[in-house]
């Protein structure tokens, strides 16, 4: 449904009204949403941006994980890591090292931060937890999805979950993070539009 | 258990060619070794620093080495672990020391600590859990 602020059509009967918000309340209710919806298209853009500065000045483990961000946004990332033999841990490279996958999880953490937190200045991992729940013996892409489930001034705390893309989607790993960030004007984002690699 | 066995045991997991490391001193209950800088190893692409996946892979890997029975056992099976970042962990050579807190029949508890020059100024701890079975 996509609704805009100024709507001159009568609200749509909705859940909402059957729950006790009448008439006055119900067209707010709408316009409320219809500007939460518009500020959504400019926030759509603002993601695309943070994934794309965060993607292309990738350097290092980031850069060789190869990783494709499928979905950016305030709730959270998911992105996708293709299968690559040097992470393995077997001569016949079936499986992956659990490290890759906590890597893969503190990475993913950084960018759900910076796309929850519009001010970081700067970020740092505090501490990194992760279980793993099964053998990572795949070949297949792995995917990680993440998010920043609550920030303070100081404090950034971070959850995700890992999978294989396979028909069964077995989770094979779970994390958890806590960052220390310091937030104000001269976002680390700009920083890194404006700065190369190790400037 | 010789140095020089271990290492080529390394040297075979590709994951572990990968972060590059040396062990430097192993015995029962505590191996130590050490990990060359290397811009694959990078997180923050701005200040150059260590990637804390590398820091914590590296750690999880030498801990998993103290709780092999001879070099001809399979690699422990992870369960789970946790990582304590100190400090930053700017460019340099990494040094690890893990330590066997408790090794039983199907468990075994590993604690490490990685530095760059000072041991007594650790870039991150970390404890890790295997099972053995």
């Amino acid at each position: 449904m996509i609704l805009r602020a100024g709507n001159s059509q009568p609200p749509v009967r909705s859940g909402y009204e059957a729950v006790g918000f009448q008439g006055n309340a119900s067209a707010k209710f709408c316009r409320e949403l219809g500007r939460a919806a518009m500020s959504d298209t400019n926030d759509a853009d603002r993601f695309a941006m943070i994934a794309n500065v965060w993607n292309s000045k990738a350097k290092g483990l980031v850069a060789e994980m190869d990783l494709k961000i499928e979905r950016a946004d305030r709730k959270g990332v998911k992105i996708r890591m293709p299968f690559n033999p040097v992470f393995c841990l077997d001569e016949e490279e079936t499986i992956l090292h659990g490290g890759v996958l906590t890597a893969l999880l503190d990475s993913a953490f950084g960018l759900a931060n910076f796309l929850k937190i519009d001010d970081i200045q700067t970020m740092a991992t505090l501490d990194l937890r992760v279980d793993y729940l099964r053998p990572a013996s795949s070949r297949a892409d792995v995917i990680v999805l993440a998010e920043c489930f609550r920030q303070t001034r100081h404090i950034a705390f971070g959850s995700g979950k890992i999978w294989f893309d396979t028909d069964d989607c077995k989770e094979v790993a779970r994390g958890s993070a806590t960052f220390a960030i310091t937030r104000g004007k001269g976002s680390l984002l700009d920083t890194m539009k404006t700065r190369g690699p190790g400037e | 258990m010789k140095l020089s066995d271990m290492q080529a045991r390394c040297d075979r997991v590709p994951f572990f060619r990968h972060l590059g490391f040396s062990v430097t001193e192993a015995n029962h209950t505590q191996f130590l070794a050490s990990m060359p800088f290397e811009q694959r190893h990078i997180g923050n692409p701005l200040l150059g620093t260590y990637h804390g996946g590398i820091i914590a892979s590296f750690m999880e890997a030498i801990a998993s080495l103290t709780v092999l029975d001879d070099l001809g056992s399979p690699p422990p099976k992870p369960i789970n672990l946790t990582v304590d970042y100190l400090r930053p962990g700017l460019p340099g050579t990494l040094n690890t020391r893990a330590t066997v807190s408790r090794k039983g029949r199907r468990m075994a508890s590993v604690e490490t600590v990685a530095w760059l020059e000072d041991e007594g100024k650790p870039v991150a701890k970390g404890l890790f859990h295997f099972l053995l079975v």
